[in-house]
């Protein structure tokens, strides 16, 4: 019997010890980032030198632990109150939410951080990620444009040397290249492809950088009303589904076969600069590929808008010392450790003198497939800081997949159907 | 004596440990939650009858309800005369039985994202295999899984392939049960293969008949990763599965009060259906 008890009483006392383990008595900070290898190679480094030269501010740091997404595991955090101090990675369109239920540092009332943000972002970044309460959540830190890569041989194989930039060139572009690659009457290659999955953030990679190129950045949402349908989202959804009318874009999903761009299965993608190292590291001998603007109606003068993938960084407001914590990111952040960034995880930093700062120039010069993403980046946009942003994207992908793959509808009937659901949602 | 008494239950605690703390809590909260407006990161609110209102209006709900029904309407006849049907066969004498046992079974072992993923390839439109011969043999090709008609049924036909191995083992035990002397007086009476089929070898795995309805019935209401990564649901909601709902309204929403009173509704409609189902089978056995 003694035994027993002696077994239980140190299972309690144990248990004790890891309930009473949190926040509260720790002396460092806590860093998460996010799962990708190049970006732990980085963190790991910046904070192993954070902590040599701040011995009494120490940070641990750990990828976010795995879990089915990161962003269900950051919410399984913030229930349990185990949030770290800093956290890497969060989508811009979380962090309105997250800032209206308070679990967010304002870092805007952190000593040094406006100075630190207006050298940084230019005004229009800083605009974007201000909240509604007109407080500051988030640091802008990496951005991933949205562009389209091409296949040169394909495209000067039909007559095109450049790639095209209109909608009318784009379809001229895929007729031709249908034509070319018909067998016995069938089609078996696609001048783009898009993922036709009506899930939400699908429509991110089509749908919106093409509505921000088209309507020169307009928001889809402002002050809880929708804003997005206008001749711009008409314009865009019509264009798609010619695409999928004439089949220049396949109705089914090509994403789990191999990747159908480097085996010239499809001529062009919308995609971001993460395509960059996974192309160099497949592609075939003799591949060419390059890199555009996203196609628009008419002829722009300058390059269009598009979407680019905002990732930030946040306090909790779990951390006991916001402003150590701060002091680490502004370190992060440092002109030096961007350089280090870019060389290792090949993502850009959303810094206004990117292109201007000659630290940068070097590699830029070494990375001409990279400079041409820097250059989208003085023509780039998030997302509206608003609520419910996934619910929105669901409505749109409902019309999307309605209007633009299914034809089941107009896309002006699509779009009003959609502009009544968000109202519908926001009035609630 | 008392450290004889105490001894089973310290034995038991840690499953009753876990028991209470992973199903007995998760349950009971859920049903709370369902009183509850609640987006994980603000403060809960209580809403009172508010999200069951919300589900009896909610057309899509509904909709994704008739689509799990209509999948169950396939799966199950479907799993059930494949799986007794080769069941039978292998009940028979053949060589390399074991072998053909254990082929069937693999699909149930190999994880269903892997299956998911493979299927889709041969479901493909334009380069999936099951058109490719359909168009080698002069046929057109059939939109397996772009076509409203014909999403769901491909991804019960799926759902059967992989599910087959099981209820085949199921059924092969209940086959085995049956006793031979009762074959050997149907033969001289001259009675034929089916007329043993249906008249003696039915009835008498009846039990086995109903364990794998009502477990397919269960297993489809839980439709959930061939639509999620095959259709996301499309084209056109079509393939959209109460499951599926339920885990868009919580985990790409948060709405968790909502989602919970849906999860709550649907794990009652899941107890009637059996509960129906079994009365029905029995008494008509």
């Amino acid at each position: 019997m003694r035994k027993i008890k002696k077994i239980l009483s140190a299972i309690l006392l144990l248990s004790l010890t890891f309930c009473t383990g949190g926040n509260s008595k720790r002396n460092y900070l806590t860093y998460w980032s996010s799962n990708n290898t190049y970006e732990i190679e980085f963190a790991r480094k910046m904070v192993a030198e954070w902590n040599a030269a701040h011995p009494n501010e120490k940070v641990k740091f750990q990828p976010v632990p795995e879990g089915q997404s990161s962003e269900e595991v950051v919410l399984a955090a913030i229930v349990g109150k185990t949030t770290p101090d800093i956290y890497s990675n969060m989508w811009q369109g979380d962090v309105e939410a997250y800032a209206k239920a308070k679990i967010l540092v304002a870092l805007d009332t952190l000593k040094g951080f406006k100075d630190f943000i207006y050298s940084r972002c230019d005004s229009s970044t800083i605009k974007e990620v201000t909240a509604a309460d007109g407080h500051i959540y988030q640091v802008p830190w990496k951005v991933n444009p949205i562009m389209m890569i091409y296949n040169k041989k394909l495209l000067d194989g039909i007559g095109f040397k450049n790639p095209p930039t209109t909608y009318k060139e784009f379809f001229t572009a895929a007729e031709r290249f249908q034509k070319q690659n018909l067998v016995n009457g069938r089609v078996t290659k696609w001048f783009g492809y898009a993922e036709i999955l009506p899930t939400w953030w699908q429509r991110l990679f089509d749908f919106y950088p093409l509505y921000l190129a088209e309507s020169g950045g307009m928001p889809l949402v402002k002050n809880n009303k929708a804003v997005f349908n206008n001749k711009y989202a008409l314009r865009v959804f019509n264009f798609l589904r010619t695409l999928y009318v004439h089949d220049y874009f396949p109705k089914e999903r090509l994403s789990a076969r191999q990747d159908v761009f480097l085996s010239s299965v499809i001529a062009t993608r919308f995609t971001g600069p993460w395509d960059i190292a996974h192309t160099e590291k497949f592609k075939p001998k003799g591949f060419k590929y390059d890199f555009a603007p996203l196609p628009t109606s008419g002829k722009k003068s300058e390059l269009p808008i598009t979407y680019c993938d905002p990732k930030n960084i946040v306090i909790f407001n779990t951390c006991k010392n916001p402003q150590a914590a701060w002091e680490f990111i502004k370190f992060y952040l440092s002109e030096k450790n961007e350089l280090k960034f870019l060389e290792i995880t090949n993502q850009l930093p959303r810094r206004k003198d990117l292109l201007s700062n000659p630290l940068f120039e070097d590699y830029f010069n070494k990375n001409p497939m990279m400079k041409k993403f820097a250059r989208q980046t003085l023509h780039i946009k998030g997302i509206d800081q608003a609520l419910y942003l996934k619910e929105v994207f669901d409505i749109i992908s409902q019309a999307y997949e309605e209007s633009v793959v299914y034809r089941v509808r107009t896309p002006k009937a699509a779009l009003d159907d959609a502009e009544k659901q968000v109202n519908l949602l926001y009035s609630k | 004596m008392r450290k004889g008494k105490l001894t089973p239950y310290l034995l038991v605690s840690p499953y009753i440990v876990h028991f209470l703390v992973f199903v007995v809590f998760p349950v009971a909260f859920s049903i709370l939650l369902t009183f509850f407006k609640w987006d994980i990161i603000s403060e809960m609110k209580f809403s009172g009858f508010a999200n069951y209102r919300r589900l009896f209006a909610d057309r899509l709900f509904w909709k994704a309800l008739v689509n799990t029904l209509y999948f169950l309407s396939i799966h199950i006849p479907l799993e059930l005369v494949v799986s007794l049907f080769l069941a039978e066969i292998l009940n028979q004498k053949l060589k390399f039985q074991g072998l053909f046992r254990a082929l069937f079974f693999l699909p149930v072992i190999v994880s269903g994202v892997a299956v998911t993923i493979l299927w889709q390839q041969l479901y493909g439109y334009n380069a999936g295999l099951l058109n490719k011969f359909l168009m080698y043999i002069g046929l057109g090709k059939v939109g397996w899984l772009i076509d409203t008609k014909m999403a769901m049924p491909s991804i019960a036909i799926m759902a059967t392939w992989k599910n087959v191995g099981l209820y085949i083992i199921l059924f092969l035990v209940g086959l085995q049960t049956v006793p031979k002397q009762y074959y050997e007086a149907a033969e001289l009476e001259g009675a034929s293969h089916w007329q043993k089929f249906f008249k003696i070898t039915l009835p008498l795995i009846n039990p086995t008949i109903i364990m794998v309805v009502i477990l397919s019935t269960i297993g489809g209401f839980s439709l959930f990763i061939e639509p999620y990564i095959m259709t996301g649901g499309g084209p056109l909601n079509s393939t959209l599965s109460a499951l599926l709902y339920i885990y868009k309204q919580g985990f790409f929403y948060y709405h968790m009060g909502y989602a919970s009173a849906l999860g709550i509704f649907f794990a009652l409609l899941i107890m009637a259906v059996v509960i129906i189902q079994r009365k029905y089978i029995e008494k008509r056995t």
